[in-house]
C-alpha cells in the first residue's frame, strides 16, 4: 500500500471513528501535525490516539504495543504513514 | 448557616433556550408543547472540538452551564472552587448503545475508546466540569423523575453549610428514539417526556453581595426523602416529611405559598399521588399549580427551570414550592423566594 | 458540625459474602483475580477478573448487583443493630455505575442478534438508581435517598455525602456504600482503553501492566457520634474528614501533576483539622495502570512527604470493583485501624522507583495506626479522599 493510500485510509478513520468533519479531513496533508498543543495540529489528545490505534490495528492488521512509547510515530500523518507502512511490510 | 441565593439561570429545552430574559419571556407566553431541541439551539454554545468529541447530551449540558454562568455575570474561569451537581435519569444511553453495537457488529475491533467514558453516567458532569472549569465537588445524581430537583436541593445543602462557595446545579436528559422504544418494551407508563438541560447558579448571599451579583431569589428551604413504594410503583402514603421540612426550614406556612411547581407529566398514578400528597401536606391551603412538563416535557432539566420560574415569577404573592415525586418514592421539596418586585415586572 | 461514627459494616467481595471473609482474604494477602466466567472474553487481551463466588443468596429474579447490594446493606444494618424506627429515618446513599446492566446486556444481545424486540420484556432494573429503590423498599429506609455516579470513586463519594447529611444534622443515621457487578460494557470498555493487564494487576510494581476488574458491594452505617455513644453502639471508627474535588482536566486521564488528588487529600485533612503527620496509612486508589500509580504516589508525597506513610492497594487482591471500590476500600481502611493490621499489596515484586513509599508488599503488616486515608479517583477527574480515625 503506498503512502497516499494509507493517508486516505487514515482520513476515513478520522471521519468515521474520530468524528471529524469530512471537509476538514479532506484538507489534511502529510505535513499536518496530530497532537494537541502543536501549532497547526488537528488537536488529538490521549484518548483520540487510543481510538486511532484501535482503528489502525483493525484496518491494517497490525498490533500496536502500548507499553512502547509510540508518541514519535503519532507526530504527523507523514510519521504515522511511515510507521504503518514499515509494520505492514514486516508482518 | 449561609443563605443560598440564585444568581444565574441557563436552560436548553424544546421551548426555550437562554438565560433569565428568555425564561421570563417563555413564562409570559403560551404555546404548544415543544419536547425536542432543534439542532440549531447549540450554535455558538459549543466549540468545534466539543462538537466533534462530545455526545449530544453532553453538549446540551455544556451549553446550559455556559448560559447559566454568563447569566450570573461570571466569566469563563468563574471561581476556583466552583461546584457542579447534575441530576440525570437516563444519562448517555445513545452513546452506550452505539458503543455496544460497535462490538456486536464488528467484534473487539469495533469497540470505541472514545465512546466508552460516555457509558458512565457522570460523563455529562465530567465534560461540563472541563468546559466551565468547575474544580470543586462535582456530583451526578441518578434518580427517576426527580433527579434535577434533587441535584439542586443537594447543592443548596452544600452551599448552606459552607462546603462550597458557588455551585452550578441542575440536570440534563435527552430523548432518544431507542430509549422511547425501550421504555415501551419495559412497560413504562405513557408520559410526556421531553429533553433538555437546565442549571441555576447558587451561591451564598454574602458571596453574591461581595462580587456585586444581582440576586434573583433565594432557596430558603430544601428537603428530600423517600416515601414507601415498590420500585417503579407509586405508593399510598401521603405523609410528606419533605414538604414539612422544607417549609419549616424556610420559616413558611402552607398558606404563604404563592404557587406550586409540580412534576405532573401524564403518568396518571404518579400525578394523582403527587396531588394527594400536596393536598394532605398543604391543607387547607390550595396554592395555584403549574406543571412545566406540559410545556417542555418531563426531563431532568426541569428542576432548574422550575427554580428559575420561581425566582422570575413576579406575579406570585408569596414564595413558591418546587415539588417533584418519582415512582419508587423519592421526592423533593424546595421553598423558593423571588427577589423580583411583587406584582410588577420592573427590574430591581 | 456533628461528628460522624462508623457503627456497622457489610461487604460482598470476591472472597465471598461477609466482612469476615473479606478481611480474612485481605489480611492473608490472597489474590482473587481469576479467569472470567460471567461474560465472553474471546478476542480480548485481558481475560481475567475478580468475580464474586456463588453463595451470596437472594432471589434469582433480582439482578446480580441488587443481590450484592442487599446482602452487604443487610449485614451492615444488622451489625449496627438499628431499630426499625431508626431505619425509617435513615438516609440511603448508593454509589453505582453499572446498575443492572449485566442482565440488560443479555436482553440487548438477543434483541440485536434477532433483529428486533425479543419475547422477554426489556429489563427495568438497568439504571443505577434501581439499587437504591430496591434497598429502600426492602429494608424500610425512608430518609433522604440518593444514587451517586462519580465513576470509579462513586463508592467513596457516597460515604462522603452521607457523612455530610449526618454532620449537617439532616439525619442522625445513614447507610452508604457502593455496588457493581461485572458487566460486558465495563470489561469491553477498559479493554478498548488498553488499561487492563493480561495478568493479575500489580499496583506500584515497576513492571505493572494495567488493572484487573472486580465486582462486589460494601455498605457502612454512619451515625452521629454522640447518638451512637448514647445507644451503646459499637464504634468501629470515626469518619473524621473527606475531600471531593474535580480535575476539570480530561475525561479519562488524571491531571499529570495529580493536582486534584492533592486538593482532595488536603481538604480531608483540613476538615478533620489534622496535620499530615497524624496519618499513618493510605489505602491507595492504586489501579496498577502505569499512569495512575505514578501520579498518585507523587500526589501522596506532595501532601504527606516521602517515606513514612504506609500505602497499599486493595485492588491487588480484589481487582477494581468500580462503584463498589471506594466503599470496599473504606471498609478495608476501617478494619486496618480496628485490627491494627495494614493489608498488603499482593503481587508486588519490585516497587517502582517513582513510588517513594513502603507499599507493604505481599504480606500484611502489624501497625497501630491512629488515622488512615482511603483514596478513590474516577474518570472525569473525580477525586475523593476519606479520612478515618481510630475509635
Amino acid at each position: 500500500m503506498d503512502p497516499k493510500e494509507v493517508l486516505d485510509e487514515l482520513k476515513t478513520i478520522l471521519v468515521t471513528r474520530l468524528k471529524f468533519d469530512p471537509r476538514r479531513a479532506a484538507d489534511m496533508t502529510f505535513e499536518t501535525a496530530l497532537p494537541k498543543g502543536v501549532e497547526g495540529s488537528i488537536g488529538l489528545d490521549s484518548l483520540d490516539f487510543i481510538e486511532l490505534s484501535i482503528a489502525i490495528e483493525e484496518r491494517f492488521g497490525i498490533v500496536m504495543d502500548e507499553s512502547q512509547d509510540l508518541a514519535e510515530h503519532f507526530q504527523s500523518f507523514d510519521t504515522l504513514c511511515g510507521f504503518i507502512a514499515a509494520r505492514t511490510e514486516a508482518a | 448557616m449561609a443563605r443560598v441565593v440564585v444568581t444565574g439561570v441557563g436552560v436548553v429545552t424544546g421551548a426555550v433556550t437562554g438565560g433569565r430574559e428568555q425564561v421570563r419571556a417563555f413564562l409570559a407566553s403560551s404555546g404548544a408543547p415543544a419536547l425536542r431541541i432543534p439542532g440549531s439551539a447549540l450554535l455558538g454554545l459549543v466549540d468545534e472540538g466539543e462538537a466533534r468529541r462530545l455526545s449530544r447530551v453532553c453538549q446540551l449540558s455544556v451549553a446550559a452551564a455556559r448560559i447559566a454562568l454568563a447569566d450570573a455575570g461570571l466569566g469563563p474561569d468563574p471561581c476556583p472552587g466552583l461546584g457542579l451537581v447534575i441530576g440525570a435519569e437516563f444519562g448517555d444511553l445513545r452513546s452506550t448503545i452505539e458503543f455496544v453495537n460497535g462490538y456486536l457488529c464488528r467484534g473487539p475491533g469495533g469497540l470505541s475508546a472514545l465512546l466508552f467514558p460516555n457509558t458512565v453516567m457522570n460523563t455529562m458532569a465530567a465534560t461540563t466540569a472541563i468546559a466551565v472549569a468547575a474544580r470543586g465537588l462535582s456530583l451526578t445524581l441518578n434518580a427517576p423523575t426527580v433527579a434535577g430537583e434533587l441535584a439542586i436541593a443537594r447543592a443548596v445543602a452544600a452551599v448552606r453549610s459552607g462546603r462550597v462557595e458557588a455551585v452550578l446545579a441542575g440536570g440534563v436528559d435527552e430523548i432518544d428514539p431507542f430509549l422511547a422504544e425501550l421504555l415501551v418494551e419495559a412497560g413504562a407508563t405513557s408520559e410526556t417526556r421531553g429533553e433538555g438541560a437546565g442549571f441555576v447558579l447558587l451561591e451564598s448571599l454574602d458571596g453574591a453581595h461581595a462580587r456585586g451579583a444581582r440576586v434573583l431569589g433565594e432557596i430558603a428551604g430544601v428537603a428530600w426523602r423517600a416515601l414507601r413504594a415498590r420500585p417503579y410503583r407509586v405508593g399510598r402514603g401521603t405523609d410528606s416529611r419533605a414538604i414539612a421540612a422544607a417549609l419549616d426550614e424556610a420559616g413558611a406556612a402552607p398558606g404563604d405559598l404563592g404557587r406550586v411547581w409540580i412534576s405532573a407529566s401524564g403518568d396518571g398514578p404518579r400525578d394523582r399521588w403527587e396531588q394527594a400528597l400536596l393536598e394532605a401536606s398543604l391543607r387547607p391551603a390550595r396554592p395555584p399549580q403549574t406543571a412545566l412538563g406540559s410545556r417542555v416535557g418531563r426531563h431532568s432539566g426541569l428542576g432548574a427551570l422550575a427554580v428559575a420560574a420561581s425566582v422570575l415569577d413576579s406575579s406570585s404573592r408569596g414564595p413558591a414550592l418546587v415539588h417533584a415525586i418519582a415512582r419508587g418514592g423519592s421526592h423533593v421539596a424546595m421553598v423558593v423566594r423571588s427577589h423580583a418586585a411583587p406584582l410588577s415586572g420592573h427590574p430591581q | 458540625m456533628r461528628r460522624v461514627a462508623v457503627t456497622g459494616l457489610g461487604a460482598v467481595s470476591p472472597f465471598g459474602a461477609g466482612v469476615k471473609a473479606y478481611w480474612n482474604g485481605l489480611s492473608a494477602g490472597v489474590c482473587a483475580i481469576r479467569p472470567v466466567t460471567l461474560v465472553e472474553t474471546e478476542g480480548f487481551r485481558c481475560r481475567i477478573a475478580a468475580e464474586v463466588p456463588d453463595g451470596i443468596g437472594g432471589s434469582p429474579r433480582r439482578t446480580r448487583a441488587d443481590r450484592f447490594a442487599l446482602a452487604a446493606a443487610r449485614e451492615a444494618l444488622e451489625d449496627a443493630g438499628l431499630s426499625c424506627a431508626e431505619r425509617a429515618e435513615a438516609a440511603l446513599v448508593v454509589g453505582a455505575v453499572g446498575g443492572g446492566m449485566l442482565e440488560a446486556e443479555v436482553w440487548y444481545w438477543e434483541r440485536f442478534r434477532g433483529g428486533g424486540p425479543t419475547s422477554r420484556r426489556a429489563p427495568r432494573s438497568t439504571l443505577p438508581f434501581s439499587h437504591a429503590d430496591v434497598l429502600g423498599n426492602v429494608l424500610g429506609l425512608e430518609g433522604p435517598r440518593e444514587t451517586l455516579v462519580t465513576a470509579c470513586s462513586s463508592g467513596a463519594a457516597s460515604l462522603a455525602l452521607a457523612a455530610d447529611l449526618v454532620a449537617d444534622g439532616v439525619v442522625t443515621t445513614a447507610i452508604a456504600g457502593g455496588v457493581d457487578a461485572l458487566t460486558r460494557i465495563c470489561f469491553m470498555g477498559f479493554n478498548a482503553l488498553k488499561l487492563l493487564g493480561p495478568e493479575p494487576c500489580r499496583p506500584f510494581d515497576r513492571d505493572r501492566r494495567g488493572m484487573s476488574i472486580g465486582e462486589g458491594a460494601a455498605f457502612v452505617v454512619l451515625e452521629e457520634l454522640e447518638k451512637a455513644r448514647a445507644r451503646g453502639a459499637r464504634i468501629y471508627a470515626a469518619l473524621a474528614g473527606h475531600g471531593l474535588t474535580t480535575d476539570a482536566y480530561h475525561v479519562t486521564s488524571p491531571h499529570p501533576d495529580g493536582e486534584g488528588m492533592v486538593r482532595a487529600m488536603k481538604a480531608a485533612l483540613e476538615r478533620a483539622r489534622l496535620a499530615p503527620a497524624a496519618v499513618g496509612y493510605a489505602n491507595a486508589h492504586g489501579t496498577a495502570t502505569p499512569q495512575n500509580d505514578r501520579i498518585e504516589a507523587r500526589a501522596i508525597r506532595e501532601v504527606f512527604g516521602a517515606g513514612r506513610l504506609l500505602i497499599s492497594s486493595t485492588k491487588s487482591m480484589i481487582g477494581h470493583t468500580m462503584a463498589a471500590a471506594g466503599a470496599l476500600e473504606a471498609v478495608a481502611t476501617i478494619l486496618a485501624l480496628v485490627h491494627e493490621v495494614v493489608p498488603p499489596t499482593a503481587n508486588l515484586a519490585t516497587t517502582d522507583p517513582d513510588v517513594a513509599f513502603d507499599c507493604v508488599p505481599r504480606v500484611a503488616r502489624e501497625a497501630a495506626i491512629e488515622y488512615a486515608i482511603s483514596n478513590s479517583f474516577g474518570f472525569g477527574g473525580q477525586n475523593v479522599t476519606l479520612l478515618f480515625g481510630r475509635a
